[in-house]
Formats: C-alpha cells, sequence, structure tokens
C-alpha cells in the first residue's frame, strides 16, 4: 500500500526558528525510546544529507546556519501515525527572506509559490523578537514621567520592512488566501518559537498571542479567511546553542548537551499542558 | 566504414591522415570517432534557461485601492463606504491612520479586525507618528491635490455580527474645498456620491486660535452646502461633523469657545441641509495627539468607527433593499455613472 503523502510547508520570517524546528523534529522522530505523535516508518528513496546535517548540529548545541539565500531545500520524511498509517511529510526549507521578500517587494518565486500551495501550514513567530509598533506620544509621555529629554535623532523614511511583526504575518497568511496562492480552505499551526524565553511573563500561547501579536490573533478569530488554526508554544532547542564559526562555548548549552536524551531539551506547550512531542503539532495537520 | 569520413575526437590521433589510431583500437571499436562533419549535425535549439525574473510571481501591491478594484472587494460581503470632507491639515489622514493602529493593539469597542487589502497604504500613513520615524513629535503628510480619490480597507468584525467592509476614501481636502468656488468641481466625487457616510472634519486647532477661528466657523457648512446642491452626497447618508485636535483645544485656553463654536457648525449644518441626511451626529476626536495626558490616543474615533459600520438607512426614494449583500447600486464604480 502507498503511503499517503501531505505537504506541508513551514512558514515564518528570517530567524523564527523554521530549521531548528525541522532539526529537532527530524532528530526526535528517530531517537530510540522515544514516545511521539508520528514515528520514523523507514528511509524512502530520498536525500537525507540536509536533514542530517541540521539533526547533528542541533543535538551538538550549535546553532544552524542561515538557510542559503540561493532557494528552498527539498525536505521530505516517512513518518507513520498511531494507526500505523505511513504518512510521507515534505516540508520545503525555504530561507526566510523568501517569506520579508513577500512583505517588502510583494513578489516571491515560481519554487516559493509551489511550496505555498501545500494545503497545511506551519506558521513559526519568534515570540522573543517580535516588533510591536509604538507611538511617539505614548513614548514621550513616558519620558516626560521619567523626567528624560526628548532624544534627537535624524528622521528615518517609511520602509516596508519597518512594519510591525504581526503586520508582516497577517499579510503573509492572506497571501495564502487569495490570488494566485489560494487553494481553498487549509489548516495552520501557529508555533510561538523561543518559548524558553517568553514563559516567564506566565502566559499560555494563546494568551501571548493576544498581548503581543493582537492583531494576528483579531485576523484570525475574526475568520474571514478560512483557516483551521491551532496554537502551541515551542521550544526547539531548550535554551541557547553556540556559534559553530567562533567557536564559542557556554556554560548553558553545556547543560543542555547534560540531559540524557537530546530530545529532553525540546518544549512543546498545548494550553496549559507541556510537552516535549514536536510532531503533536504536525500529527495534528496532517490528521 | 569510409576512412574518409571518419573523424576522430582525439587531438593527437592522426587518423584521418595515415589511417593508424594512435591508441590501437579498431576503428569500428574506437570510441573517439564519428562519421558525421560537424556540418552534418543539424542544430537543435536549445531552450533558455528561465530567466530569474519569469520566475518571480507578482503578489497584491497593499498600496490604498483604486475605483474599481474597491469596488470588486465591495461584491464580496457587506460593506460601508465613508467619504472624508476635510479642509487641509484638519486630520483626515490622521483619522484613517488612527482607526488602524487603534486595532494594533485590539479590537476597538468590540470591533475586531478580520483583514485589509492596504496593509501598506495604512503602513505608510502610520509610519510618522510611530517611533520607527525617530520623529520628535508625530507628523502626518498631506495627500496630493489633483489626484483621484482612492480608498483604505479594512475588513471589520463587530461583536456577533458578521464581517464588514469598510472602505474610506483619500482625497486631498483642497480639492473638495474648490467645490465651495465651483460647483461643477463637485461632480468628479464619486466617493462621494456611494458614502453610507459622509464625514466632515472641523480642525479644532483652527478654532482655537483667533487668526482662523471664524473662516472655518464659515466655510464648513458652506462646503457641505455645496457639495448637497452639487448633488454630490446621496440623499439619505449619514453626516457625521468631527471636531478634530482635541488634544490642542484642551491645550488652549479657549477650550469653551471652541465647544461653543463646533456647536454652532453643527447647528447650521442642520438648518441649511438636515433635510439632506438620514442623521447628523458630531463627535470630537484627538486621533493623534501631540501629547497625552488630557486625551488618549486615538480618543473619540471608536464612536465615529461605530457610526461608520452601522447599517445604512433606506433613502426616502429608494426601494426597500433585500440585502446589504446585494447593494449592487452603491458600488463605487456604478456602471453608466457620469463623472
Amino acid at each position: 500500500m502507498s503511503d499517503v503523502v501531505s505537504d506541508v510547508a513551514i512558514i515564518g520570517l528570517p530567524e523564527s526558528g523554521k530549521t531548528t524546528l525541522l532539526a529537532a523534529m527530524w532528530h526526535m522522530v528517530r531517537e530510540k525510546g522515544v514516545t511521539s505523535a508520528l514515528t520514523f516508518a523507514g528511509l524512502s528513496q530520498g536525500n537525507y544529507e540536509h536533514l542530517n546535517a541540521l539533526a547533528k548540529r542541533w543535538r551538538s548545541g550549535k546553532r544552524q546556519q542561515r538557510t542559503q539565500l540561493a532557494g528552498t531545500r527539498a525536505v521530505s520524511m516517512r513518518l507513520k501515525d498511531k494507526a500505523d498509517r505511513a504518512v510521507e511529510v515534505s516540508f520545503p526549507d525555504t530561507p526566510g527572506e523568501d517569506y520579508s521578500r513577500m512583505w517588502e517587494r510583494r513578489e516571491l518565486d515560481g519554487a516559493a509559490r509551489a511550496t505555498l500551495l501545500a494545503p497545511s501550514i506551519v506558521l513559526v513567530v519568534n515570540g522573543n523578537t517580535i516588533r510591536f509598533p509604538a507611538w511617539i506620544a505614548e513614548r514621550n509621555a513616558l519620558e516626560a514621567g521619567l523626567g528624560l529629554p526628548p532624544e534627537l535623532a535624524e528622521v528615518v523614511d517609511w520602509k516596508a520592512e519597518l512594519a510591525p511583526t504581526q503586520v508582516q504575518v497577517v499579510e503573509l497568511l492572506q497571501f495564502l488566501m487569495s490570488g494566485n496562492l489560494y487553494v481553498g480552505p487549509r489548516r495552520l499551526a501557529l508555533l510561538i518559537s523561543a518559548w524558553d524565553e517568553v514563559e516567564g511573563d506566565g502566559m499560555t500561547p494563546e494568551q501571548l498571542l493576544k498581548a503581543n501579536l493582537p492583531l494576528l490573533d483579531q485576523y484570525l478569530r475574526n475568520g474571514r479567511d478560512p483557516w483551521t488554526w491551532r496554537i502551541w508554544g515551542l521550544s526547539a532547542q531548550g535554551g541557547v546553542y553556540e556559534d559553530a564559526d567562533t567557536g564559542e562555548t557556554l556554560a548553558a548549552t553545556e547543560e543542555l548537551r547534560e540531559l540524557a536524551k537530546p530530545s529532553d531539551r525540546i518544549k512543546v506547550v498545548d494550553g496549559v499542558t507541556v510537552g516535549t512531542d514536536i510532531t503533536a503539532p504536525v500529527e495534528w495537520l496532517i490528521a | 566504414m569510409d576512412g574518409q569520413s571518419v573523424r576522430c575526437a582525439n587531438a593527437e590521433c592522426n587518423f584521418a591522415v595515415d589511417g593508424r589510431c594512435v591508441e590501437g583500437f579498431a576503428i569500428d571499436e574506437c570510441p573517439h570517432v564519428s562519421t558525421l562533419e560537424v556540418d552534418d549535425i543539424e542544430e537543435v535549439e536549445e531552450a533558455e534557461p528561465l530567466r530569474e525574473e519569469e520566475k518571480v510571481v507578482s503578489l497584491a501591491s497593499g498600496e490604498t485601492l483604486i475605483r474599481g478594484d474597491a469596488s470588486s472587494l465591495q461584491r464580496r460581503r457587506p460593506s460601508r463606504s465613508v467619504g472624508i470632507v476635510a479642509p487641509n491639515e484638519a486630520g483626515k489622514t490622521s483619522l484613517i491612520a488612527s482607526v488602524y493602529d487603534l486595532l494594533q493593539n485590539g479590537p476597538v469597542d468590540g470591533i475586531g479586525f478580520a483583514g485589509s487589502s492596504t496593509l501598506i497604504g495604512f503602513e505608510r500613513v502610520c509610519h510618522d507618528a510611530r517611533t520607527s520615524s525617530k520623529r520628535g513629535l508625530p507628523h502626518t503628510e498631506r495627500t496630493s491635490a489633483g489626484a483621484d480619490a482612492t480608498f483604505f480597507h479594512l475588513d471589520l468584525r463587530p461583536a456577533d455580527g458578521e464581517v464588514v467592509s469598510l472602505f474610506i476614501a483619500d482625497r486631498s481636502g483642497e480639492d473638495y474645498l474648490a467645490a465651495s468656488d465651483d460647483l461643477t468641481r463637485a461632480t468628479g466625487f464619486f466617493e462621494l456620491r456611494r458614502a453610507d457616510v459622509l464625514t466632515v472634519l472641523v480642525n479644532g486647532e483652527h478654532l482655537a486660535t483667533s487668526a482662523q477661528r471664524h473662516e472655518t466657523k464659515a466655510v464648513t457648512p458652506q462646503i457641505v452646502g455645496a457639495l448637497v446642491e452639487a448633488g454630490a452626497v446621496r440623499r439619505g447618508c449619514r453626516l457625521a461633523v468631527v471636531l478634530t485636535k482635541q488634544d490642542v483645544v484642551l491645550a488652549s485656553p479657549n477650550e469653551a469657545r471652541v465647544a461653543a463654536d463646533f456647536s454652532e457648525i453643527v447647528q447650521a449644518i442642520i438648518e441649511d441641509n438636515g433635510s439632506s441626511f438620514a442623521t447628523i451626529e458630531h463627535f470630537v476626536v484627538a486621533a493623534s495627539p501631540r501629547e497625552l495626558g488630557k486625551v488618549t490616543r486615538g480618543e473619540g474615533v471608536n464612536r465615529l468607527l461605530r457610526l461608520w459600520l452601522s447599517p445604512t438607512p433606506a433613502a426616502p426614494s429608494e426601494v426597500p433593499r433585500p440585502s446589504e449583500s446585494t447593494r449592487l447600486m452603491d458600488l463605487l464604480d456604478t456602471a453608466g455613472e457620469t463623472e
């Protein structure tokens, strides 16, 4: 019996953690003694060099290199669900610059377009690098209240890249529901990455979405576009990783390497439930 | 095999001259020989590699919409159209920007953001009031005179309601002012003829100063009268008269005087043209205040937004409409309309 083939596109602005997600997932499905919603179902005829390189770097606690700007890398995993159904899940590893280019230059290349026709989408938003909108009147009131002198700086002209994170992400999702990227209703797994950096705020992923990305929260909840969506918090590294290029060594990374299993570094937060199963969002997407 | 027609690809082989293979192969076993002349090979046209620019897929610009594009979007769901008539510097662009910027923090009075086709247009007009501009005080660019109206678009969902598309027209205040001098100029204001709510802005800063106070009091009812007289306003639409820059008014010593002057302006409009509008309501806003303290950013805009989204009553002469979604008569580019 042939496998069910399921295309999943992982999207997100630059440095949102898309590649780290792939690396951690590839390691986890192959790690012995781990219980996960999706498990490894064997190698197919594909080329696993890219995935293996990502997982190796992840295991050693080294930061992933920026995905090459040249284009998308085809990545495919043969997995099986709890009902023993084999599923070939393809997740092209696309540079985040392709997505910021969609916002800033209002275009994308043909390969990225093909990727974005997938019926299931993983959207990764780095919870620790959200660019918030901020207003001059409120800043001035705050500075005046603190007795600080007004800051003098050269006026900056408008550029699309200055837009808040939530605006860029909403536009990305709107693109997927309109024009030549429209494929009908889709499923969306929204992952707030770097969860270990933001969990100290004491919010669930849904609360964080409402508080820190309210425009995105409203867009999804008001249901103009046919998304079926869920949200998770994700820490795919569990902490800080080292920069292999500079040869740095960090005590915090060493602590992560001391854990019995590399998958123990992973934290997946679903509401108030905390686990390590990084495949859960993908299982929900392809169910 | 005819030795004369044989060509060897090995440059060191003299087979063509002396008939001997330099590598010792029998001629029919040598991998380098060919019986074809270069000229015999048919020229095959290679497909040109796809150039980078040919692979590029264009996406929607996100800029404000021209009339036809706004009309296409209007057909998708119930919609409201707003025309804003404002002398220059009355705060029209700040008002438009503030609606969008308030939504950045969450729903406004229970009205939630559901999407927009003009995010780039909104971001552009919001920039100079945001800290990313590095300005010391909020600032807004003026809309260019003489250009056709364009539209900002927001899909909004009131609490317990369905998604409604809001189209806010943007045209230079100078163009509207010119209509009070020459009524024929009003014939081009297509955005007003189809507006559900005509919104007239009164510059609070001007009312607060002696130099411009009386001009502002005089000209505002005159502009409304000129637009009604010229047939630029749809009979039965709602009118919102909005006092802007309340932060400046409150900071001036003339707060009470401004309130009285504004009330007189509203009364003058009601007396002169009250019968031309389904309702006339007045509002006070501080869309993009320079200083906070006495006002909050976007104060009063929530109430105005509620009016903009409220259902339009049918004009007295209109046949009752079966449903909001079939309001083709109100589309911004209704065929056959004379500009």
